[in-house]
């Protein structure tokens, strides 16, 4: 009997003093109700202070970016703070620019909710929804490229852009043992209400590609919160010259599918798709097919390093150079011309620079980072 | 140089899942402090120094750039630079870095290295190269190979 007398003990002074702790905690942190007003009094939201000012928001349906769900280490989730909430805190700083400082923007996943706050928001936030879905179909359409195709439960619709994008909620799996969020641009066309596809890439070393590509099934449960991101085909005549490479297809897929079914081929449209070779190419027959019942789209893929065995007759060398060669020779200068670059901040800075040789100054990109 | 509480809460940013799927410390059993006191007294070893290998790597990958993920040829090296959506905060929560891989082939002996904006800024910041079995460690001899044979 009294060698269970010691563990007793020091059981029931840890019990006590876990409830001292959160009876403390219950009031020392307890701020009440109060106060988050969103653009000047367009949208007043009465809380419970006291949490992270992410959290909160997302408490309330309002979703603000964020890649690594509130843990302080992406730096996406920024906002603007019209009231004082305090100096800048030491996990703050790194991820801010002294003009983002001048402007008082902070990490919302860092400041908490602990007096009345002002807040401006872009409008476009209201817009996002967190949404469960169940994976449909998952496809290799490459060696290192997966067709992640997701049904849409609750709720069942989404309502998007053509070229944005959502941020997939990854759970926990393996020895990861907190859930992560990933942007993603949406490959479907937003005529599929039901339904969001993704083109996901295997990053090596990547928490959420490697998810995707190794313990993803038909059949789960995932989460996913969006539409986000202002990539999207703009509203004029203008000629189209669109280049994207590996998953970087996926936002301009949904656009020129978007395009086509709501009859918008009156304008010409150029994609480019640069690869190294035959085993990086994909959806061909899905663009060919295209180009066949739209007179005024061109497909171009361009392979850097084709093998033998691709028995490749297209273009061959860098994007850039094909690009060039095309806008110097091939597509007509008689109308205004807008670039859309999806990819690596080197691939769009090579474009970019290749379309101000030729005049191309409306470009719009979806810069990876 | 002790376990302060930046290098502990730094390894613990380092276990898997944390910020990448296999973490930063592979299957290393020591501290943080004992892996980069060990590196650094072999860097010194080598006849190394931190600053002027991240400055020559840096470089590397600035070229590797222009491959738009192809691989180039820069004087003795193939270079090839892949680029990931989004970006990985350091461990040391100083900074986040895009996810930008350099694979650097020595030409005249075949050796490669492989690293990431985010291992440049270890390296060059904190001395860190990554623990033992971790698969972007940088080990210091490799490192002479490849950027110095």
């Amino acid at each position: 009997m009294s060698v269970f007398i010691a563990p007793l003990i020091v059981a029931g002074l840890t019990t006590a003093l876990a409830i001292v702790i959160t009876i403390v905690d219950a009031i020392v942190n307890n701020y009440g109700e109060v106060q988050i007003d969103i653009n000047n009094g367009k949208r007043v939201l009465k809380v419970r202070g006291g949490a992270p000012l992410l959290t909160t928001l997302s408490s309330e349906g309002i979703f603000v970016p964020s890649a690594c769900g509130g843990r302080g280490s992406c730096g996406a989730c920024k906002v603007k703070v019209l009231s004082d909430v305090g100096p800048y805190l030491p996990t703050e700083i790194p991820y801010m620019s002294k003009e983002e400082i001048a402007k008082n923007i902070r990490l919302s996943c860092q400041i908490k909710v602990k007096k009345p706050i002002k807040i401006e928001l872009p409008e476009e936030l209201f817009n996002i929804r967190k949404f469960k879905g169940i994976v449909e179909s998952l496809k290799d359409v490459t060696y290192d490229i997966k067709e992640v195709r997701i049904r849409l439960v609750e709720p069942a619709e989404i309502s998007f852009k053509a070229g944005q994008y959502a941020q997939l909620v990854i759970p926990p799996y393996d020895n990861i043992r907190e859930s992560t969020q990933r942007a993603y641009s949406i490959s479907s066309p937003p005529s599929d209400k039901n339904h969001v596809e993704f083109l996901i890439r295997l990053v090596p070393g990547g928490i959420a590609t490697t998810y995707v590509h190794k313990y993803m099934k038909e059949g789960d449960v995932l989460e996913l919160v969006g539409p986000f991101g202002d990539f999207y085909m703009r509203d004029t005549n203008a000629d189209m010259i669109m280049v994207a490479g590996g998953s970087g297809m996926a936002p301009i897929k949904s656009i020129l599918l978007d395009m086509y079914e709501r009859g918008i081929t009156h304008r010409r449209v150029w994609y480019f798709f640069g690869a190294r070779s035959g085993r990086d190419l994909y959806y061909l027959e899905l663009f060919r097919e295209l180009e066949k019942h739209w007179p005024n789209f061109k497909f171009i893929p361009a392979l850097s390093e084709p093998r033998p065995e691709d028995n490749w007759d297209g273009e061959v060398g860098l994007i850039t150079t094909v690009l060039e060669r095309y806008l110097e020779s091939i597509i007509p200068k008689d109308n205004s011309k807008e670039g859309y670059l999806c990819g690596s901040p080197g691939m769009i800075n090579a474009c970019i620079q290749v379309f101000e040789r030729f005049g191309i100054k409306e470009v719009y990109y979806d810069k990876f980072a | 140089m002790k376990m302060t509480p930046k290098y502990i809460k730094a390894q613990e940013n380092m276990k898997p899942g944390k910020i990448t799927a296999d973490g930063f410390l592979g299957n290393d059993d020591r501290n943080l402090v004992d892996i980069i006191t060990t590196d650094e007294e072999e860097f010194s070893l080598l006849g190394m120094d931190f600053i002027e290998v991240a400055k020559l790597m840096r470089k590397l990958m600035k070229e590797g750039l222009k491959g738009l993920g192809q691989p180039i040829i820069y004087d003795k090296w193939e270079i090839k630079v892949d680029e990931a959506r989004g970006h990985l905060p350091c461990p040391f929560q100083d900074g986040i870095f895009r996810k930008c891989v350099a694979t650097v082939k020595n030409l005249k002996n075949g050796k490669e290295i492989v690293y990431s904006e985010l291992s440049l800024h270890l390296l060059a910041a904190h001395h860190f190269l990554q623990g033992k079995g971790s698969k972007f460690r940088l080990e210091p001899t490799l490192i002479k190979e490849v950027l110095y044979d």
